[in-house]
């Protein structure tokens, strides 16, 4: 009795203070952020007061940011936002889910999974872009074509992710369930997805990070749909470099919070769990 | 403790095992287990020991179902071992409780394979994690268990099923020695309240000795069986008691053969270390 409450207490302790490590961290990561987006924005106004560059190349935050407020007001900036984040959620979907069923067909046969590895390695580290001629060709100058780069660029990355969190369950889990009597689609579902949800979580990061860089360059080579990638190329065609800055503070918030809000929360809650260490914060 | 009235739950008969060995360019047929035949009695405590790598956690691997073997037969209670359900149900060495599971979660895992309904199976695993000490860690996650408490939740993990024969493959090799010593008592403990049927591997001389009703020794790699020791003493055991210490020096004695034997068997090659476990 003696010894389960003494063990009860150091358990406690120990989930209290890392409560608290966990709060402090979350709170010094928004400070600095903050400092760090104002060291920035000092630097860019410094910038401009010194006229390094003529303030049509160069305008100050304060313009930049007037002429993301006209964008916004005049409804161009919520139709680029809404129907780029619509093909990103779309692509990164289609992603993700065909990336996890090949993966997971990938670690069953061994044979194919071997072939592919080294295959989806390859075109993994194919530039995206270079994807952009063969899309407009084949597919047009259409959404469809957008989706096609998107997932082309991404899903090799989900494919591989998938494929090695899964060989890297420890076979110690494996042999447990199947002493248990658990079968192939329940092992799937109660041992191998839970098991490797760690590293499937980082690899939903990198594939949405994967297809927010393809979708902008390639909206950007298309240049007829609607989208931030036209913002950013017509900003360019008539040098407007309001426009062009103004859009790039779009597309950097969307990532930030998309990568830090969303997946970096998510990471953080599977891995905190099991007592794993937080990759990123610390 | 052995007596004729018990009933045999498990028969193991001229049971062979070999791997083949990728030397290089030569394959060669390793037997690691070679023609075992054993008994064990129903609610008997059996341990089974032996040098380093002979094949106890192979014999007890395929025991459970998860290894194949060439020959022989393994019988449950009249039953020849088929594909693997809870009947039989091993525990490791290693951790292998789920770190995304709870603790309770992680007890009635099988129960709820099981297709056990879940108000039963909190109550089946509610019994359990108390009779391993640890209702109030119930809700803890396992990576705030220290490695005792680890495998206590893995004994309370595999009882839960209510198996006939529960395999333990040194689970407690990877424990300090105080805390080795609470958990063997524990399992003393759950031994005589549950009256299980356990099969128990160790290199530990000292734990076979006070834990079995029987001890099995067996020959270095490949695995046969050498001699067996019926301890027939009252638990829990005295560890100073001379008839005690008369069993382990003889098993000792027994063993250091065995790894002499071994050491001379493989001295031209001189490429398989002999590790002595006494």
């Amino acid at each position: 009795m003696q010894r389960n409450q003494s063990q009860q207490k150091i358990v406690q302790s120990e989930s209290q203070s890392s409560q608290k490590k966990q709060k402090g961290r979350g709170y010094t990561t928004y400070l600095d952020v903050a400092i760090a987006i104002g060291v920035f924005l000092g630097v860019w106004q410094l910038v401009f007061d010194l006229k390094v560059y003529p303030s049509f190349l160069l305008p100050s935050p304060a313009i930049a940011f007037s002429r993301l407020l006209t964008l916004a007001e005049n409804g161009s900036l919520g139709l680029a936002v809404g129907a780029t984040l619509g093909r990103l959620v779309a692509g990164f979907t289609i992603s993700v889910i065909s990336g996890t069923i090949v993966g997971l067909l990938m670690s069953n046969f061994r044979r194919f999974g071997k072939t592919m590895s080294s295959f989806c390695l390859g075109l993994q580290s194919f530039p995206s872009i270079a994807w952009v001629p063969f899309a407009i060709l084949i597919i047009g100058l259409n959404n469809y074509g957008l989706l096609f780069v998107m997932v082309i660029s991404s899903v090799f990355s989900m494919m591989i992710s998938t494929y090695n969190s899964v060989r890297n369950i420890p076979p110690i889990y494996l042999k447990v369930a199947k002493n248990m009597g658990v079968r192939r689609v329940s092992l799937l579902r109660s041992v191998m997805l839970p098991a490797s949800m760690p590293q499937m979580v980082t690899a939903l990061r990198q594939t949405w990070s994967f297809s927010w860089h393809a979708l902008i360059g390639a909206e950007m080579i298309f240049g007829i749909s609607v989208g931030l990638g036209e913002l950013l190329y017509y900003g360019s065609e008539f040098s407007e470099m309001n426009q062009v800055i103004a859009t790039m503070i779009v597309i950097f918030v969307i990532g930030f919070v998309a990568d830090r809000l969303v997946f970096q929360r998510l990471e953080d809650s599977v891995r905190s769990k099991r007592g794993l260490m937080s990759q990123f914060t610390n | 403790m052995m007596n004729e009235k018990f009933d045999k739950i498990l028969e193991v008969d001229k049971l062979r095992k070999s791997h083949l060995n990728h030397d290089g360019a030569n394959k060669e047929d390793l037997v690691v287990i070679d023609d075992v035949s054993f008994d064990v009695q129903e609610g008997e405590f059996v341990t089974i020991i032996g040098p380093s790598g002979c094949g106890k956690s192979t014999l007890l691997s395929i025991i459970a179902g998860l290894e194949s073997y060439d020959s022989g037969d393994i019988v449950v209670k009249g039953h020849r071992i088929g594909p693997t359900g809870p009947d039989i149900v091993i525990i490791f060495q290693e951790e292998s409780l789920f770190p995304w599971l709870t603790v309770e979660e992680n007890v009635e895992f099988g129960l709820k394979q099981k297709g056990i309904p879940k108000e039963e199976r909190k109550r089946i695993a509610r019994e359990y994690i108390e009779l391993v000490e640890l209702t109030a860690f119930a809700q803890s996650r396992v990576h705030q268990l220290s490695g005792g408490m680890k495998q206590r939740v893995a004994i309370a993990r595999g009882l839960a099923l209510n198996p006939r024969i529960l395999l333990m493959d040194e689970p407690f090799g990877a424990l300090d020695a105080r805390t080795r010593q609470i958990l063997q008592n524990e399992v003393q403990e759950i031994h005589e309240k549950t009256k299980k049927t356990i099969l128990f591997v160790t290199h530990d001389v000292r734990e076979a000795v006070s834990l079995g009703d029987r001890v099995i020794v067996f020959t270095s790699r490949p695995a046969r069986i050498k001699q067996q020791y019926i301890v027939d003493m009252q638990r829990p055991r005295d560890s100073e008691d001379p008839a005690l210490i008369g069993i382990i020096n003889s098993i000792m004695r027994e063993i250091k053969e065995e790894t002499t034997l071994d050491a001379e068997k493989s001295k031209p090659t001189e490429n398989s270390p002999v590790r002595i476990t006494v």
